[in-house]
């Protein structure tokens, strides 16, 4: 079916292509991006002379050495050489050589917007990132505020401990830095500490700290005072902080996030040149994941009574779910897609496993769930469940964190509650949760039961599926399962790629998926892979855009050239290597959606199947999005210990 | 020592057979072996339950990482087969702990010996989910982490299971002597509270001598069962 369609984009593509050159706003616009970009790419390289280990720190790390000519840094490099390259670049469009040369145009569907009526030239933003000019009009209502809000930041909450003797004190030490020996225990007053890529902090209204993804929340209790600090002023003027973008001329660009979500406050604040709608929806998963552990209407009844309560003391233990989780969102593209990741398999061995786990029912169980290397292998669900709410994306994604982040379910089996806050944030499901194959612990199970008594039943559902695994082989099979190699598409110059299906029959209405090659060379160290990542999430910027999406991007980035492609059926990123031309990356693409297309059933969980456990459809699962039992909210009993 | 232990399960609870839960959830076909005894471990996050129960298990000590919910293992004591829940601690579980008590037949009371609030949590906020228990359910009381306070516990036995196996934990020999801050007596005290809330007869119940006692998942040094009576982990006897 992709055929046809294909036939019809196609020569849209190649007029799209046409226009190269008169499409400058667009140009300039994305150079600046380029820009910004390759001020990334050199960054592993600077890298690795640094004394640093951590690598998600490049960027600072490279923004140290651009801020060389201020006169506050000490030298930390030995080569500032790379330093001058960005910098001219954005504000010469005619001087880079060819591969530098970038564009994109919005002419399939966006291309009106940014014709003529796109003023901004180079002078109004030339250290900005991309993502601020975008998103620049959402804060305008801060005016005033905003100023004194990004001075006290970056002064304020980034360095709150570090101004004066004791800043000066841990730069001039920092070059001997021992390596951290665990988040937690940060010192939050090191240099390190303060050039991580992406904090992330969690407090209540009250301004009680509740999670810091890097030290510990207590040395931070002022940091996170100065945050809370700004979150009321603000809204004590009727605005909401949404976001602050500080950093005089690159020097130390970090974009601050606010969301207030119920009782609890999440920041983000980051340097990793994301635009502010995608942090916002990181902070919206960390919100969720704490759902997860506690409701949301446990979490709001908590604090209307007391105002003050100190979340950690559910939170405990739970740091590692949230650290995990943020590790994730920084190295999975699931969560940029929303849209889940299923693990290739041939089509007949997973409608198998789908008939094991349909034939394991109890009542009361909605959702069984088979994962393997953290990829889904199939899921299996109760009609009746379905038909009222369907499992999204993004809860399976908390689901999966769970699972990854924690070595405790690797021993015997497991039974505990967990929401799922997307399907409904209120109500817990019990899960059951165990390993297929225990010494290894590759293969997990999941059950989710709405009944908290269910345990002994769905343990037993369990041991129906090892004994239908069994006779199947199926263990075996399934350790075969790999993910592919880009090179399996046969289209040279394919690199990597990112397709995401809005059309695949009787599925997208349960469940958003997407599919990706393995990540391989160039992309096969850490640094290189966040590298391409940041492209992505670039690109996937510019197509969601809120104030100017575009649908088709054409990028040539300084090592690849990237395509990003949005239409009614899919949303694709695809990458080059830089040698590629215009006419052959879309001819590229043409074949690679073909080659999707013809391995689709292996891809893609196509059908999900369905049960029925309604012999005794219980006290549970129907009426709206109910699902899981509604007095169940208040039953983890937490409540009744404040 | 392994035989000893299982006698010791079925002579105290020759009658504890639990039927009602278990078999309810297994049907005709099912394959998980009845479990004749279920074993409940309830203590506060960190006193290390998860350790003591790899300690039995496996016989060694490793990193362990706080429980979520609860983890259900099945133990097969020759023909018996126990089934042991070791829950989290974790105040946000608090809810499930009836659940994993019902119908208990023994419930190991869990404390730390260098933090005091952890044996006091045992009665504030644990004993309470042992009301889904059985009636004549056994109760033990384990002061864990003895190694952090007692220098000469580490000396006197090396591990002593005779696997062959090097000790996976050599003595921390350097390690700094933490205060120990709950005596065994307190720990005795509450163990009669236990029995008067759970208005057992104490004079036909179980001595408390036999029921409190202190140990180290790390260690292991006093690491089996003795007792002639009781599912417990307790000091050798000496
Ligand atoms: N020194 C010493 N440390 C111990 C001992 N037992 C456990 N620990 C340590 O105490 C910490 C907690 O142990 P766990 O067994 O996970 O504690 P838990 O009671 O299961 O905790 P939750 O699952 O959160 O309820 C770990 O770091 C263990 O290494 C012991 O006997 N001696
Ligand atoms: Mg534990």
């Amino acid at each position: 079916m992709e055929e046809e369609h294909q036939d019809r984009e196609q020569p849209e593509i190649v007029r799209c292509s046409e226009p190269q050159s008169h499409c400058s706003p667009d140009d300039t616009d994305s150079l600046k991006a380029a820009a910004t970009i390759t001020l990334d790419n050199t960054s592993p390289a600077e890298q690795g002379c640094g004394t640093e280990d951590p690598p998600p720190c490049k960027l600072d790390a490279l923004q140290e050495i651009s801020s060389t000519n201020g006169p506050s840094e000490p030298e930390p490099e030995p080569e500032p050489e790379p330093e001058p390259q960005p910098q001219p670049q954005p504000q010469g469009p005619g001087g880079e050589g060819p591969l530098e040369a970038s564009s994109d145009q919005g002419k399939v569907g966006a291309g009106e917007e940014n014709g003529p009526s796109e003023p901004e030239g180079p002078a109004v933003e030339d250290d900005q990132p991309e993502n601020a000019s975008d998103s620049a009009s959402t804060d305008n209502t801060l005016e005033d505020s905003s100023e004194f809000v990004v001075t006290v930041l970056a002064r304020g909450s980034l360095e709150d401990q570090g101004e004066g003797p004791s800043s000066e004190l841990s730069e001039a030490s920092s070059p001997a830095q021992a390596p951290a020996p665990s988040h937690r225990d940060e010192d939050v007053t090191a240099e390190s500490w303060r050039r991580h890529r992406k904090h992330v902090f969690v407090l209540s209204e009250a301004g009680k700290p509740i999670y810091s993804r890097y030290g510990n929340e207590e040395a931070l209790s002022s940091t996170m005072g100065v945050m809370m600090a700004l979150v009321s002023f603000v809204q004590s003027g009727d605005n909401t902080i949404r976001s602050i973008y500080s950093g005089e001329h690159g020097t130390d660009e970090h974009t601050v996030v606010f969301m207030q979500q119920g009782p609890l406050v999440l920041v983000s604040v980051s340097c990793s040149r994301q635009s502010e709608q995608q942090l916002r929806s990181e902070l919206l998963y960390v919100y969720n994941q704490i759902v997860s552990m506690l409701t949301q209407a446990s979490i709001n009844r908590i604090f209307e009574r007391k105002k003050n309560y100190d979340l950690r003391r559910l939170l405990a233990g739970s740091e590692k779910i949230l650290d995990g989780l943020l590790n994730l969102v920084d190295s999975d593209p699931s969560f940029l897609l929303s849209a889940v990741h299923c693990l290739p398999l041939a089509s007949s061995l997973r409608d198998s496993l789908s008939q094991i786990l349909q034939k394991a029912i109890t009542p009361n169980l909605v959702f069984s769930i088979l994962i393997a290397k953290n990829q889904l292998l199939t899921i299996v669900q109760e009609k009746t469940v379905i038909e009222d709410a369907r499992l999204e994306p993004a809860d399976l994604h908390l689901l999966l964190n769970l699972i990854g982040a924690s070595s405790a379910f690797q021993a015997g089996e497991i039974w505990t509650p967990i929401c799922l806050p997307l399907f409904n944030p209120d109500c817990y499901f019990y899960a059951y949760i165990s390993y297929l194959d225990p010494p290894d612990c590759t293969v997990c199970l999941l059950l989710l039961s709405t009944d908290k008594e269910a345990f002994y039943a769905v343990a037993d559902c369990k041991r129906k599926i090892d004994e239908g695994m069994r006779t199947q082989n199926a263990l075996r099979a399934i350790a075969k399962a790999q993910s592919y190699s880009a090179s399996q598409v046969g289209v040279s110059d394919l690199r990597h790629f990112m397709y995401k299906p809005f059309d695949v029959p009787d599925n997208h209405r349960q469940l958003t998926q997407f599919t990706s090659p393995e990540m391989e060379a160039p992309y096969s160290s850490e640094e290189e892979r966040t590298r391409l990542l940041d492209l992505y999430r670039y690109m996937h910027s510019r197509i969601h855009s809120n104030s100017r999406p575009l649908k088709l991007i054409y990028h040539v980035a300084e090592r690849e050239t990237l395509l990003a492609w949005v239409t009614s059926k899919f949303e694709l990123y695809t990458c080059f290597s830089p040698l590629v031309t215009k006419a052959s990356a879309i001819n590229a693409i043409t074949k690679l959606l073909r080659w999707i297309k013809k391995e689709e059933d292996r891809l893609f969980i196509r059908n999900p199947p369905k049960y029925s456990t309604t012999p005794n459809p219980s006290k549970s699962s129907r009426g709206g999005k109910g699902g899981p039992d509604r007095q169940d909210t208040t039953d983890n009993g937490f409540l009744s210990l404040l | 020592m392994k035989v000893k232990y299982n006698i010791d399960i079925v002579a105290s609870s020759p009658l504890r057979v639990i039927k009602r839960r278990v078999s309810r959830a297994m049907p005709d076909s099912g394959k998980m072996k009845k479990p004749d005894v279920k074993l409940v471990i309830l203590g506060d996050m960190n006193v290390g339950k998860t350790s003591l129960l790899h300690r039995y298990m496996e016989r060694k000590f490793k990193e362990t990482i706080s429980t979520i919910g609860g983890a259900f293992f099945l133990k097969q004591w020759g023909p018996y087969t126990i089934s042991i829940w070791d829950t989290a601690g974790r105040e946000q579980f608090h809810g499930l702990g009836s659940m994993y008590c019902r119908g208990a037949s023994a419930v190991i009371l869990t404390y730390d010996v260098t933090n005091w609030q952890s044996l006091a949590e045992l009665e504030e906020r644990f004993l309470s989910l042992t009301d889904t228990a059985k009636d004549d359910c056994i109760f033990a009381i384990v002061g864990n982490k003895a190694d952090l306070t007692d220098p000469k516990v580490l000396e006197v036995e090396p591990e002593e299971e005779g696997t062959g196996q090097p000790p996976v934990c050599s003595p921390p020999t350097v390690s700094p002597i933490v205060r120990k801050q709950v005596q065994r007596e307190e720990a005795i005290a509450l163990y009669g509270r236990i029995l008067r809330y759970k208005l057992q007869d104490e004079r036909s119940s179980l001595p408390a001598e036999r029921m409190c006692f202190e140990t180290s998942a790390k260690t292991a040094t006093m690491w089996t069962c003795c007792s002639r009576h009781c599912l417990t982990w307790s000091f050798p006897p000496s």
